[in-house]
């Protein structure tokens, strides 16, 4: 790892005025210092998070006639699935469902919320340092003819790594949306606005192509998840290698609200199958309105893969995200 | 009176004639009938209080006062000419203390006869500079200030591709084929068997590349004083170490000291001087300070040994009835740019059934990756998992029980080598796992699918030497007041070798446990012992400490003739009962252990003992089968081990406790090596893309099924004066094998490519469903 | 006000570890797990791997197990640390030690620190854990000896044996983290 000096914000404004492209927030770590021990990120200076107070509060809201719940992003992934409003909530409990399910107790006690949702990559090239990939900054995706069992099978290139989060395929089912704080002012992002597809126009001082919008002179402060409405319900479906401490060969994500056994809304989000959490859009459209019978999850499990373009050893995922959406459908 | 004598020992697959010193008279098997205090009683371990409070030093917690650290910076190419260095940055950097590299060679230039800093490099992370400094940060700065420039140059990664006919040179101007024709095994013909059999089935198999995992990575610390080395060195083989050491360094054996008192690991990975070691001790001698080198993680798995992957191909034939015909297995192996690893993946096939006809071939290539090194029963699990997924592929062809086919083609004698075992309890350990399993109820299990989880169950058998042998030694030291230290020059790596040497004191001298103190993991004070590898610690120890403590107890029994008076009572009279020398002709004379040893003052009854020869025109093998429940997900392509019943015959068990956990161990790696470890390494760069806990994965708590351990308990007592044999490889050899056969039983498509992924198994699914479609039209 | 930046050579930071002040001189580099490693001799926390993917340098930070190795020393400021050093008092083990040592919930040890320290803390959360919450308080921590079913044992063990008999050792390491 180099050296780096280091600072403790108390205040967003105070992290905000020292954050820059070489200045990089630290939450818990758990991604940043494992980047910086293998020499893939090598920040000059750290601004630490951990020390602004309030920054890990859940809320209950009122926003005009709606609740929402606003999860400081300083929130650990065990406090989060610790939570007995959300646990104990049909509606968001896909959410407590994907913190669960995600790393180990350990990571789960030191990872934060935020940082989850803005770590980079896992594509064993990526965090190769002697790979010079097209994510951080080289001309190729190496996985694209390569070792890529556990790569991309939607949205295409040019850099064919899976987003690793499980909170953000689950927080993208629950319509979240992000707060984020800049040197000019706070805006609110949907989470479906936050990531995007790899782009060559976006780039970082170090070469690294972002999986989100947040520019390194901003912070990500809070997720707000709106209540969902009566008779919502949800679902985390995750398919790994190892029986825990894995990251998510694919996994699915449903909401669900249901009138007399028809679908009324649903938001579907798949993980571990784009380079986002990815928004399956068409097979929300063959849910909507149908009554939900095995005939119509087929139907849906069908529409989730249908542009799926799996590379040269993945096509397994088409299999399993499929089985993982008709799981959540199922539930 | 000592003289030579010719004895044979099996070591992982290879039976040795060795020439041995024998110095003792012949020590009577215990029997089975004799009564145990501490053999065969479950036993807590005697270092257990330093393991579980952090107590215990392992070579990474050496610290001494003004120790260096040593780092290496390493190839980031496969295969590469260094055509400039220069490391004048990082040697003006502070804190700095020496940098070698080709250009600045160290003192000594090569181990085992191969130069460590060269210009070509054949394999990611071989060496190419070496720093020692203050202390690792400042380390890990030097080496990022050494400029190389390289030249890449076309390498081979695997097998197909380094035995191409037009192939890139692994090492320049070196055939890439290690063994061309392949280490050939065959008795009768394969032809002879063809014509007999009714029944052929062929298969191919593919085993991954496996990675060692120690948790303590490889390193050593050196400290010299004077002439003097001490090397801590996280070994399996604290003598192995020491000679190599004195070796590569040109030094007198007597200077070099080495201590390993506890190895975090070591499977097979662990033996003499590395090049870390090497570099530790001229670092060392040159600076007059201690030096520390140990591996990080990536490292431990770029260079520090593999399971080699197989590609492999087994036909037998078989009579109706189930008689075996043939056995015919070939395999293909790379073990790395300069070789290395034990790869007798057809042992298995030799012995395990009585077939006539009988051929395996090995064939060795490099490739440019780091030497493969012995890993945990070496080809046997490779070999077992083609040689019994065949087996049961032919049992389902005869429509047998697989169990029922195997003991069919029992083999009573050593097929290979036509001698009598000195003891074999596999047609036993056959019978209590199948009995503790249900396998004779085993279709109702198979039968209770749930949703898209289809149950199967599966079995598979073992074959393993473990025997053990000379020479082997031990001293024993009578305390004045009545204790004893027992030295003995082997090393536990976790097995429990002090705590089961340590019962077979007591046992011996009728001591309690606590009156035993045992000395292991250091060359000075213990006179030698083997290496811990091919399971044959225990096997090879524990008589020799059984023979020191009966020299120890006939001098201790002249001194307590002389206190009872009774000078010229003949020895054989006298016997040690609860602490007491007891006289058999008259049991009032009796005198106190302590007692007697109290009169030395602070004298003390020092004796030694060896472990005598291995039984003449015997195989002396140790035998197991494995039989497990999955559960197999069609939909997600997870297998779920639910269950498994491994029942092992090691002869006599000395310590149940510690047994069991072998036992767990080797089943544990070996749900690993069938369902989710393997090593990839990207074709188009040669860089590995597992190096690291978190791509290469390892089993972790919720993965590991029941698992019931039975074993037959009986003792070999021709095989040695304690009656046992080695425990630390059986367990992993059968267990991939029975999963990968429960599968089969589980989904009717035999997955033939190990680990057994969701991916694998998916696919196997989709292509098994396409061919009974296409069959169908 | 601008945050003041430290480092990146040495400063001083101030660790309460073991419920005891030490001051170290350290780059701000440096983990918590080098620091407890060579600066203070506590050398139970191991390094595996380095990357948070082991589990042999679980120590306890502010009354939650974390990987040493993951962790910054300098973000440890003001909070408390216990390592397996606090464990077990002089001869006095704690439950989840002894039931180790009798269920023989150990190979070659070097996992083992790492495995008492999440086991004694999954206790203090959770006094009576069933065998399910075992495995997956657990999962985070490799043994690649594979003793994996004698430590569920020895935990579940521990369990019965440290509500029943001996609440005060366990109820003592609380206190003192708490008070930390």
């Amino acid at each position: 790892m180099k050296p780096f000096s280091h600072g403790n914000a108390t205040s967003i404004e105070e992290a905000l005025e020292a954050l820059s492209g070489m200045s990089w927030p630290l939450a818990g770590g758990t991604d940043l210092l494992a980047l910086m021990k293998e020499e893939v990120a090598a920040p000059e200076r750290l601004v630490n998070l951990k020390t602004i107070l309030g920054l890990d509060a859940i809320a209950e809201r009122q926003s005009g006639n709606e609740n929402e719940w606003h999860i400081g992003a300083l929130t650990t992934l065990s406090a989060l699935s610790q939570t007995p409003a959300f646990a104990d909530h049909l509606g968001l409990r896909c959410l407590v469902q994907a913190a669960q399910e995600s790393a180990s107790p350990q990571l789960r006690h030191m990872a934060t919320l935020g940082g989850n949702l803005v770590q980079r990559p896992r594509c064993w090239y990526f965090r190769n340092r002697h790979v010079p990939c097209w994510r951080k900054g080289g001309r190729r995706c190496f996985a694209f003819k390569g070792e890529n069992k556990y790569h991309t099978i939607l949205g295409g290139g040019p850099c064919y790594a899976v987003h690793p989060s499980d909170p953000a395929v689950a927080l993208l089912a629950l319509n979240a949306s992000l707060l984020i704080a800049g040197a000019q002012g706070r805006r609110v992002v949907s989470l479906e606005d936050f990531y995007v597809m790899p782009r060559p126009d976006r780039q970082r001082e170090d070469g690294y192509h972002p999986v989100t919008i947040l520019e390194p002179n901003e912070i990500l402060t809070a997720i707000v998840v709106p209540e969902p409405q009566a008779n919502s319900r949800s679902v985390y479906v995750k398919r790994t290698e190892r029986g825990a401490w894995d990251f998510a060969l694919v996994s699915a994500a449903a909401s669900l609200r249901l009138e007399d056994d028809v679908v009324k809304e649903a938001r579907i989000a798949l993980g571990g199958v784009a380079a986002i959490p990815w928004r399956a859009n068409a097979v929300e459209e063959v849910l909507i309105g149908q009554p939900l019978s095995p005939e119509l999850i087929e139907h849906a499990a069908g529409a989730a893969v249908a542009e799926a373009k799996p590379l040269e050893h993945n096509a397994y995922k088409v299999d399993l995200i499929k089985g993982a959406l008709r799981q959540a459908l199922q539930i | 009176m000592p003289t030579i004598r010719k004895t044979q020992v099996e070591f992982e697959g290879r039976i040795e004639e060795r020439e041995v010193i024998v110095e003792e008279e012949h020590i009577e098997s215990w029997g089975h009938d004799v009564e145990m205090r501490w053999v065969g009683k479950p036993t807590p371990r005697v270092d257990g209080i330093a393991r579980v409070t952090g107590k215990a030093v392992y070579t990474h917690d050496i610290q001494l006062p003004g120790m260096l650290i040593g780092r290496f910076l390493r190839s980031p190419f496969p295969h590469a000419r260094i055509t400039r260095i220069d490391s004048s940055a990082a040697e003006a950097l502070p804190g700095v203390s020496l940098v070698w590299h080709k250009g600045k060679q160290p003192a000594v230039r090569s181990l085992d006869g191969r130069a460590i800093f060269v210009d070509e490099v054949n394999y990611e992370g071989a060496e190419v500079a070496f720093v020692a400094a203050r202390d690792e940060r400042v380390a890990e700065d030097a080496l990022a200030l050494i400029e190389v420039d390289y030249e890449p140059l076309p390498f081979a990664s695997d097998f197909h591709t380094a035995t191409a006919a037009d192939a890139p040179s692994v090492v320049l101007g070196e055939d890439n084929w290690i063994d061309r024709e392949g280490d050939l095994y065959e008795r009768g013909s394969v032809e002879a068997g063809l014509t007999d059999a009714d029944v052929v089935v062929e298969l191919e198999f593919t085993t991954p590349v496996a990675a060692h995992c120690c948790l303590e990575t490889h390193g050593s610390a050196v400290a010299w004083e004077g002439d003097l080395v001490t090397v801590w060195h996280s070994t399996q083989s604290i003598f192995g170490t020491r000679s190599s050491v004195a070796e590569a360094l040109e030094i007198p054996m007597d200077r070099v000291r080495v201590i390993s008192d506890y190895i975090g690991g070591g499977f097979g990975s662990k033996w003499g001087a590395e090049a870390f070691t090497l570099m530790a001790a001229l670092a060392a001698r040159e600076t007059g300070r201690p030096v520390k080198v140990v591996l990080n993680r990536e490292e431990e798995h770029l260079v520090a040994g593999y399971r080699p992957g197989t590609y492999q191909r087994v036909r037998l034939g078989a009579k109706q009835d189930g008689t075996l015909t043939l056995i015919e297995q070939e395999a293909d192996v790379t073990t790395g740019a300069f070789g290395g690893g034990g790869h007798v993946v057809g042992g298995p096939a030799k012995d395990l059934y009585l077939c006539p006809n009988v051929r395996t071939r090995v064939r060795a290539a490099r490739a440019n990756t780091d030497g493969a090194r012995a890993f945990r029963a070496p080809g046997y699990v490779e070999g077992t998992v083609a040689l019994e997924g065949a087996m049961d592929a032919l049992a389902h062809k005869l429509r047998m029980d697989p169990l029922a086919l195997r003991l069919a083609n029992y083999a009573e004698k050593s097929p290979s080598r036509g001698q009598s075992y000195s003891y074999k309890g596999l047609r036993r350990a056959y019978e209590m796992g199948a009995e503790r399993f249900g396998w004779s109820d085993r279709t109702a299990s198979a039968q209770s699918d749930e949703g898209p989880w289809r149950r199967g169950v599966g079995m598979a058998s073992q074959i393993w030497g473990g025997g053990g042998g000379p020479p082997a030694n031990a001293i024993v030291k009578l305390l004045p007041d009545g204790t004893a230290e027992v030295a003995v020059g082997v090393q536990d790596i976790g097995t429990g070798t002090k705590t089961v040497l340590t019962q077979v004191a007591a046992e011996e001298l009728g001591l309690p446990l606590s009156a035993v103190r045992c000395v292991v993991g250091d060359t000075l004070p213990a006179p030698f012992g083997p290496g811990s590898g091919g399971s044959v610690t225990l096997a090879s120890s524990t008589p020799a400490v059984r023979s020191a403590c009966r020299e120890a107890l006939r001098q201790l029994i002249e001194l307590a003739a002389i206190m009872l008076g009774l000078e010229e009572a003949p020895a054989g009279d006298f016997t040690v009962e609860e602490g007491e020398i007891v006289y058999g002709p008259d049991p009032e004379k009796r005198i106190p252990f302590n007692q007697v040893t109290a009169k030395m003052g602070n004298y003390m009854i020092v004796a030694k003992g060896a472990r005598g020869p291995n039984p003449e025109d015997r195989a002396v093998n140790t035998f197991g089968a494995h039989y497990v429940q999955v559960a197999v997900n069609v939909e997600t392509g997870q297998v779920r081990v639910e269950r498994l019943v491994a029942a092992h015959d090691i002869g006599r068990v000395v310590n149940p406790l510690t047994a069991e956990s072998q036992v767990f161990g080797g089943v544990v790696m070996a749900l690993g090596y069938g369902t989710t470890e393997e090593r990839v390494i990207d074709p188009d760069t040669g860089l590995q893309l597992t190096p690291n806990l978190e791509e290469y994965k390892v089993p972790v708590m919720v993965d590991i099924p029941e698992i019931e351990v039975v074993f037959v308990d009986v003792p070999d007592v021709e095989a040695n004066s304690v009656g046992s044999k080695g425990l630390g490889e059986p367990p992993i050899i059968p267990a991939a094998a029975a999963i990968a056969n429960a599968v089969f039983d589980a989904v009717g498509v035999r997955v033939t490519d190990l680990p057994i992924t969701p991916k694998r198994l998916l696919a196997a699914l989709r292509q098994a469903a396409t061919e009974s479609k296409e069959g169908t039209r | 006000m601008a945050i003041s930046f430290r480092g990146p050579g040495p400063i001083p930071i101030d660790l309460n570890v073991n419920g005891e002040e030490r001051t170290v001189f350290i780059e701000p580099r440096r983990t918590l797990l080098s620091v407890l490693r060579e600066e203070l001799g506590l050398t139970g926390a191991k390094h595996g791997c380095g990357r948070g993917q082991c589990g042999a340098c679980t120590v306890i930070i502010d009354g939650e197990t974390a990987y040493a190795c993951l962790t910054l020393a300098v973000d440890c400021e003001g909070r408390s640390i216990r390592t397996i050093e606090s464990v077990s008092h002089g001869e006095q083990l704690h439950p989840v030690q002894e039931a180790f040592i009798e269920h023989d919930g150990y190979q070659c040890g070097f996992c083992t620190p790492g495995q008492v320290v999440a086991a004694v803390s999954l206790l203090e959360h959770n006094p009576s854990p069933t065998e399910a919450e075992v495995r997956e308080a657990m999962a985070g921590n490799v043994c690649r000896c594979g003793a994996y079913p004698n430590i569920v044992t020895a935990v579940l063990d521990a369990a019965r044996q440290g509500t029943g008999r001996d609440p005060g050792v366990s109820g003592a390491t609380v206190a003192s983290g708490e008070e930390g």
